[in-house]
């Protein structure tokens, strides 16, 4: 008798459980979009970061101690959306700017050339991990960290969305 | 129209002529009536310096005067509503900061709406309308209002059939846009116009702004708790809302998580974006005339100012998606919630007292053009 009720509930969750997991809402996968001035624009989700060469940078959070974050070097993400970096970044391309949303509305924006390796060695950098493990979600999945800049404010976080525009 | 049907009793060569004549007379004491009283040009938005210039106007829908003109009258319209009951103003009245003093309000077909009427005020500078912010502009977002079955409930091509059916609209759409067509990309056009007029700038904060008042000392104490986070390891007292609602337009236009449910019935921004981090996110609403708006909150259920300053310092409910602004700040060491005093509270009241702007609630360019018409008529009339 044990082993039929066994069988019984055994069939009953395999067949149920499709439905059981799929009654819970299948949550979407935060991405950041790169856009404006781009020639392929970009959705990066948390798998297509990995496919870049990552890179850590030190520095302090609001509890004062020091931490690695690691990610990409956001230069590297706008080469490949097709941004006007290296030998084209000169003329009016100098006048073009990068405006970082988040997904409560923050924005923060950065001069295309202060993101250059050419113009500087300070990095700025599209980071996914603190310490070896994903961002908290207050943080994460995706945040700004700007190197040995003395205010945080820059260093905004759940990023959704990276443009790149002219001044006007 | 009335004049016409009475003519078609009369027949013959004689009583067409005189119809004509009616008619043209008609025609041209409303358009000169309409040329004469109605100034045209460019409108001039003024506004504080540090309101900032990051306005936001469509180039194509410059404001003009006839256009606003043309605007406030669609804005205080019941034409536009199913059964001629409602308008823009029946839920955003002015006298109550452009709300309407309801938790939800009711639409043509008497069902509720499924949240709070908003505050219409410096819209001017907002670039995302609605509690999720999910109309891009003002021109899109009043088609939502106009055509809900719970809230004005008519197709735009019935609004469409009854402005055009009216003796002065067709003359003033010919003012605005050059022609008599109307159609309801220029009636949302115009609407927008005149919402963009909505600026509050005279509030006692606003002068505290400008060095023009000074603040009482519970106004003042009220101030410093408002704009500054708690630091109790400095003794510094605080209760961080400037974080959210700071600015000299105590608007930023953010979207947050401000700890009213751990569950949240009204999921908010997730509905649109399906992330988990958006559950219960909501526009960080203008504090301007904040007194006037009661109830509070996208579901208004809060009823008095002393909820919700509770709310925030006593009640936050935990959830993934709560803000990290409101996380961890508090005034005892080690504490999870505010914690303020009951004075703290009342001096953050009359704080939030002193973003009312009374030139705004009366000022005569927002209010019911028509019930200007009828005092003055009303007044000719008693002489
Ligand atoms: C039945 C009541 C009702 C009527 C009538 C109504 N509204 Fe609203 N209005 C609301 C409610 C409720 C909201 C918030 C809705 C939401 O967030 O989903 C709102 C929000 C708004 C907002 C967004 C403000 C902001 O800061 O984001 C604007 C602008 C607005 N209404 C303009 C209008 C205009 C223009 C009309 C007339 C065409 C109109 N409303 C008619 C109830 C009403
Ligand atoms: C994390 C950002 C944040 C902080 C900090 C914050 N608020 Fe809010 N506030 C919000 C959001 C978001 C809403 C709308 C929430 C909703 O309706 O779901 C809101 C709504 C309000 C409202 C109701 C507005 C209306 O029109 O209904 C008042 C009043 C208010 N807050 C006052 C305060 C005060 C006072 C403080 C400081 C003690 C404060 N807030 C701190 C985000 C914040």
């Amino acid at each position: 008798m044990k082993k039929y009720t066994f069988i019984i509930v055994a069939l009953i969750t395999f067949f149920i459980s499709p439905y059981l997991t799929k009654a819970q809402a299948p949550a979407k996968e935060a991405s950041v979009k790169v856009t404006g001035e781009v020639t392929s624009a970009l959705d990066l989700k948390l798998a297509d970061l990995q496919q870049f060469k990552q890179t850590e940078v030190t520095r302090k959070d609001r509890d004062g101690k020091d931490h690695i974050y690691s990610g990409v070097i956001l230069s590297e993400i706008l080469q490949k959306a097709g941004v006007t970096l290296g030998k084209d970044l000169r003329g009016e391309n100098l006048t073009k700017f990068v405006q970082v949303t988040a997904s409560d509305g923050y924005q923060v924006v950065f001069a295309l050339a202060e993101l250059d390796k050419d113009f500087t060695d300070r990095m700025i950098i599209l980071a996914d991990k603190i310490d070896g493990k994903p961002l908290l979600p207050a943080d994460g999945p995706f945040r700004i960290i700007v190197q040995d800049e003395k205010k945080p404010a820059r260093c905004i976080k759940q990023v959704t969305g990276i443009k790149v525009q002219f001044a006007k | 129209m009335k004049t016409y049907k009475h003519n078609m009793v009369f027949t013959g060569h004689k009583s067409f002529i005189i119809l004509v004549l009616l008619g043209l007379i008609t025609c041209l004491s409303g358009w000169s009536y309409i040329n004469d009283s109605i100034e045209t040009g460019p409108y001039q938005l003024v506004y504080p310096a540090n309101f900032g210039n990051r306005i936001n106007v469509p180039d194509d829908n410059q404001t003009t005067k006839q256009g606003v003109y043309l605007g406030r009258l669609l804005f205080y319209e019941k034409k536009l509503s199913a059964n001629n009951t409602l308008s823009c103003a029946s839920c955003h009245q002015q006298d109550k900061a452009f709300t309407d003093g309801k938790a939800f309000s009711e639409g043509v077909d008497h069902v509720l709406t499924t949240r709070n009427s908003m505050s219409l005020v410096n819209l001017l500078w907002a670039r995302k309308f609605f509690w999720d912010g999910r109309a891009g502009s003002l021109e899109d977002q009043a088609i939502t209002p106009m055509t809900n079955p719970h809230e004005m409930g008519q197709s735009l091509e019935i609004s469409v059939k009854k402005i055009s059916n009216t003796v002065t609209y067709p003359a003033l759409f010919k003012l605005v846009y050059g022609d008599e067509t109307i159609t309801s990309d220029r009636i949302c056009k115009a609407i927008s116009q005149f919402e963009r007029t909505l600026i509050s700038c005279n509030s006692r904060y606003d002068q505290y702004l400008s060095n023009a008042y000074q603040p009482a000392r519970q106004e003042l104490n009220g101030m410093n708790l408002f704009m500054n986070g708690p630091n109790p390891e400095k003794g510094i007292r605080g209760a961080n809302c400037a974080h959210c609602h700071g600015g000299a337009k105590t608007y930023k236009e953010l979207f947050h998580n401000n700890g009213l449910d751990s569950i949240p019935k009204d999921a908010g921004i997730e509905a649109l974006t399906g992330l988990a981090a958006d559950r219960g996110r909501f526009k960080v609403p203008t504090l301007r005339n904040i007194a006037l708006t009661a109830p509070y909150m996208h579901d208004g259920r809060f009823k008095t100012l002393n909820e919700v300053v509770d709310h925030y310092s006593d009640h936050l409910k935990e959830s993934e998606a709560l803000s990290t602004f409101l996380r961890g700040e508090s005034n005892d060491i080690g504490g999870k919630t505010l914690h303020l005093r009951p004075e703290e509270k009342k001096d953050i009241i009359a704080f939030l007292d002193m973003l009312t702007d009374s030139t705004f609630i009366n000022d005569p360019r927002f209010s019911d053009p028509n019930k200007i018409a009828s005092k003055q008529k009303s007044k000719t009339n008693s002489k």
